[in-house]
């Protein structure tokens, strides 16, 4: 079966951040043979004077497919992590929904778009994990991290919010690569133009500091923008980060 | 460049597009320190908008660095 681990708000000035945090769940639920876990996304949500959050209201998701036996020692886990892990000060919230039982797909992609609009309240949260049966609980502090677990979890679900954790690996940045051999790491799913032109498979991409990717219909998609007269022929750039901010 | 907010927070009154003016005032701030990788807006490393104490707002950030 397939599952979203959602976790947010566990983190303080301080400490070792959210996304790390939910790469270690992700890692130890491998090593421990209960499933495959994916890359982890990061979602922005919204910044407002009357949410608390650190420094930037982010939530962080995985996908794993697992098998169902392993369901309750995967939440067990991940709450028991969360309890040790998380910094003084946090709010952490953690929300694992198993996809194929959810009563409404629709409500949580709904819940996690609008909690980038709007202020939500936990209880709010409470009642539609209620409803969609997902696992939502609170790690400590306030528990204000269930907004942004179940939020982050449904931005995942639908699949167009995020840049993906970490940066990708290819040669020395400044180098020049085809679309082609972008495609063949394993961290690219996708390649795309982010005006919306047509990319193809043999066009010369310069390689920038740390690309990222983001999601994007449920894929982890490298974004380019055109180079006129890039060097050796390139005819693309990979973004940079401030680029990239909006995702 | 910098004010007090009504809680008094110092805030950075250039917004969220300043991205020299923000290099800048990380060159001259010794509590700097970068945040993770997954919270970095700029590939200029060194920015207040890439620092872990920088608490974003609606509009802009608040510097929440202890400077000796």
């Amino acid at each position: 079966m397939k599952i979203l681990l959602a976790i947010d708000d566990t983190d303080n000035l301080e400490s070792r951040g959210t996304g790390e945090i939910a790469s270690l769940i992700a890692a130890a639920l491998q090593e421990k043979g209960w499933g495959s876990a994916s890359f982890v996304t990061r979602h922005q949500l919204l910044v407002h004077p009357d949410i608390p959050y650190t420094s930037h209201n982010s939530a962080m998701c995985f996908v794993a497919e697992i098998e169902e036996g392993h369901l309750d020692r995967i939440t067990a886990f991940a709450k028991d992590f969360l309890n040790h892990e998380c910094a003084e000060g946090s709010d952490p919230g953690l929300c694992v929904a198993v996809l194929d039982r959810l009563a409404s797909a629709d409500d949580l992609i709904a819940f996690g778009r609008r909690a980038k609009l709007e202020v939500i309240t936990m209880q709010e949260a409470f009642d539609l994990a209620g409803r969609l049966g997902v696992h939502l609980s609170a790690h400590g502090g306030t528990g204000q991290g269930v907004i942004g677990a179940l939020a982050g979890a449904g931005l995942r679900l639908w699949g167009n919010d995020g840049r993906l954790k970490g940066c990708l690996e290819f040669s020395e940045p400044g180098s020049r690569l085809r679309v082609s051999e972008l495609l063949d790491h394993p961290g690219v799913e996708a390649v795309r133009c982010v005006a919306g032109g047509v990319v193809r498979a043999d066009d010369l991409v310069e390689i920038g500091e740390k690309p990222k990717t983001v999601l994007l219909e449920g894929a982890s998609v490298l974004l380019l923008s055109a180079v006129q007269g890039g060097e050796g022929g390139a005819t693309w750039q990979t973004l940079h980060r401030k680029q990239l901010r909006g995702y | 460049m910098w004010r007090n907010d009504q809680t008094g927070a110092r805030e950075f009154t250039l917004g969220k597009e300043s991205w020299g003016a923000a290099v800048c005032a990380a060159l001259d701030c010794s509590g700097f320190a970068a945040d993770v990788d997954e919270e970095l807006v700029t590939d200029d490393e060194r920015s207040c908008y890439n620092c872990r104490y920088r608490r974003w707002s609606a509009s802009s950030f608040t510097c929440q660095a202890t400077r000796p």
